[in-house]
């Protein structure tokens, strides 16, 4: 299959093999990143993405947006079809088991052995990736304190919750102190309790030094964990920021209001939205199925005053709820299209005018 | 298209970062690998003693009722050739051959269940040498069909089984069990691949086990067999592992499905026995490896 390979950057490859400290302090550096699958589906386009080391980094999308498809790559378990990959500082198609021994990845699935113990998983990683053997024990101990499963460390991971399971699971990508870690959906179905733990745990290695990739359908994960998020959608890279800037392009909180009667009453809500001065200038009003949908920084303080003019307009509001911006916000914020519409057709120039 | 690439002031951490970045190297050896995926399967057959027994304790059953059952008659059969045996010394080395078909049909139920588990993918996303780890998978196996195989011939000695080769010629059943269930192993890890499917594998292989073994050598001798068995036994792999093992067990020429007479006694059976049996194996072997190279492969399918 051809690959097209930038050519300033080929001489470098030898070289780099063998010293990856030249690599400008890059965890991941891909450049025109491409993936098709072999039945034609372009799973990853054109995507390039420059992580610097220590940094918390998000990949934000739907499903079926790439974000597993690129993560297999990164953690060499797929091929490209086209483009650059290197992860600290090795090229993953040249040296990939260069690139096994410098990351840590924690699949979607969750994957442990559970006919063996919790210690005997971690036990198996560290000697799967070669940790020196006087180190084995006191790693072992360590990484289970971490997760907080020393307690049950001898017991058989079939006897763990979900949670319980995932945090091991997270403990045996660590073994051999990873500069990269790739996280993939790692809450997914998780309560919020065995979330937040896990949460907590990420933060901490994070802090240690770790560069985290993590991919995640939860604006509200990424805009926890993460110093840097690019969003994903159908392959493609549609916007990259800090959380903050993110939410800003969706321009505050939202407050959905519904409102008793048909669309004429919705109607008749908007403008009254629209027409006191409760909001700031960028704020949007929508009609919705049920009402309107109020986007705006003063979305929470100024929600009863909202209610109080609809009253007095002779409205009757029948459910009211203020809430912090979703992905689908985002979404409709950057492309114009909600996420669950966005599935086969995106407009391209949509796209191209967020994407600087 | 290019991102920002400012980091949110966290230099001073990547730079610890770079450090820890040394001490990820590995020294990972290619014994080193095989031995950690050896004591892992090892470890697995340990804990879950299920999976042994199971694969003992049918064949078990078989050895006991068989010989209780059908002795009587059956000894009339097999006497037909001249020194008299007794049945129990003409079934244990068919049970021999079930047993480690059986171990065999789990090798393939042990890759389904990594492939299910995430396993398989965490064991292809770290360092180790994957030739390696599929070898000390296999040599875990092995090791497993060989302690069973034991097992039965200690069993069957203690029902009254003679080995007229003694240690030696008991020591080569347990070896020609293992070149034996190389192709059903490799056929068992075929289908996992193929069908990813816990259920399917252990069907698939279980389904094969009982026919083959009643259309072969193993309960009685080919000549009491009717015209189409004899024709199916022929081409059944089970008849030339029961045959070398039961020529060791017998120390004489049993085979009847090719006519060897070159060599002399017992080498009559096994040379062309364990020739059979040793390409079935390089040619599903040869399958095998390949499905599991490409599954293995980050190749985009």
């Amino acid at each position: 299959m051809p690959r097209p390979k930038s050519s300033q950057r080929s001489p470098e490859q030898a070289n780099s093999a063998e010293n990856p400290e030249s690599a400008r302090g890059l965890a991941i550096d891909t450049e025109g990143l491409n993936l098709t699958y072999g039945d034609g589906t372009e799973a990853v386009s054109n995507v390039s993405l420059e992580v610097p080391e220590g940094e918390f980094f998000g990949f934000l999308g739907p499903n079926g947006a790439g974000k597993t498809t690129s993560i297999k790559v990164f953690a060499t378990l797929l091929k490209p079809t086209g483009g650059e990959v290197r992860v600290n500082g090795f090229d993953a198609e040249e040296s990939p088991r260069r690139v096994r021994e410098s990351i840590g990845y924690m699949a979607q699935e969750t994957s442990v052995d559970e006919e063996l113990t919790a210690r005997e998983n971690i036990r198996f990683a560290c000697e799967a990736y070669g940790v020196p053997r006087d180190e084995r024990d006191r790693r072992i101990d360590e990484l289970l304190e971490l997760v907080d499963l020393a307690d049950v460390g001898d017991k058989k991971a079939e006897e763990f919750s979900g949670g319980m399971k995932k945090r091991l699971d997270a403990a045996t990508a660590l073994v051999h102190q990873p500069p990269l870690v790739f996280l993939d959906e790692p809450t997914t179905g998780l309560d919020p309790k065995a979330r937040n733990r896990l949460w907590d745990y990420f933060r901490r290695i994070n802090e240690q030094g770790t560069t985290i990739f993590l991919t995640t359908q939860y604006l509200e994960e990424a805009d926890e964990l993460c110093d840097r998020i690019a969003v994903i959608l159908d392959g493609e890279i549609v916007a990259t920021g800090s959380p903050d800037e993110l939410k800003r392009r969706v321009g505050g909180e939202i407050l959905d209001i519904d409102v008793e009667g048909d669309a004429g009453e919705s109607e008749q809500a908007a403008e009254v939205a629209r027409d006191t001065d409760l909001f700031e200038a960028d704020a949007t009003v929508e009609v919705t199925d049920e009402g309107i949908t109020v986007t705006s920084k003063q979305a929470r303080q100024r929600g009863t005053d909202l209610l109080v003019a609809l009253r007095d307009e002779g409205l009757t509001v029948t459910g009211f709820n203020v809430r912090a911006p979703t992905l689908d916000d985002v979404f409709l914020a950057i492309t114009g299209e909600h996420v669950e519409a966005v599935a086969d057709d995106i407009p391209s120039e949509g796209t191209a005018e967020v994407d600087r | 298209m290019s991102s920002p690439t400012e980091s949110s002031g966290d230099g001073g951490v990547a730079g610890e970062a770079g450090q820890s970045r040394v001490a990820a190297r590995s020294g990972n050896s290619f014994a080193g690998d095989f031995w950690v995926n050896f004591k892992r399967w090892n470890l697995k057959a340990v804990r879950n003693p299920f999976v042994l027994v199971v694969s003992l304790v049918q064949p078990i059953i078989f050895l006991v009722l068989f010989t209780q059952v059908f002795g009587q008659v059956a000894t009339g059969a097999i006497s037909r050739g001249g020194a008299s045996i007794t049945y129990e010394t003409y079934l244990v080395p068919a049970i021999a051959i079930q047993v480690s078909l059986a171990a065999a049909a789990t090798s393939g139920v042990g890759l389904v269940n990594d492939i299910e588990n995430g396993m398989f993918e965490k064991v292809l996303v770290s360092p180790m040498n994957r030739a390696a780890v599929f070898l000390g998978k296999t040599a875990a196996e092995i090791m497993r069909i060989l302690i069973q195989i034991g097992i039965i011939l200690v069993l069957g000695v203690a029902l009254g089984a003679e080995i007229s080769t003694g240690i030696v010629g008991a020591l080569g059943i347990m070896l020609v069990g293992v070149v034996f269930s190389m192709w059903f192993v490799s056929l068992s890890n075929t289908i996992a691949i193929i069908t990813k499917d816990q259920e399917s594998t252990i069907i698939g292989a279980n389904l094969l086990q009982f026919p083959l073994l009643f259309v072969s050598t193993a309960f009685l001798p080919l000549e009491v067999l009717p015209d189409w068995i004899q024709t199916v036994a022929t081409y059944n792999p089970i008849t030339y592992g029961v045959d070398a093992a039961r020529a060791l067990m017998l120390d004489r020429d049993v085979m009847t499905v090719v006519e060897v007479t070159q060599f002399s006694g017992v080498w009559n059976t096994i040379v062309p026995a364990l020739a059979v049996l040793l390409a079935l194996d390089l040619v599903l072997g040869s399958v095998a490896v390949y499905m599991l190279s490409k599954a293995s492969s980050s190749d985009v399918q």
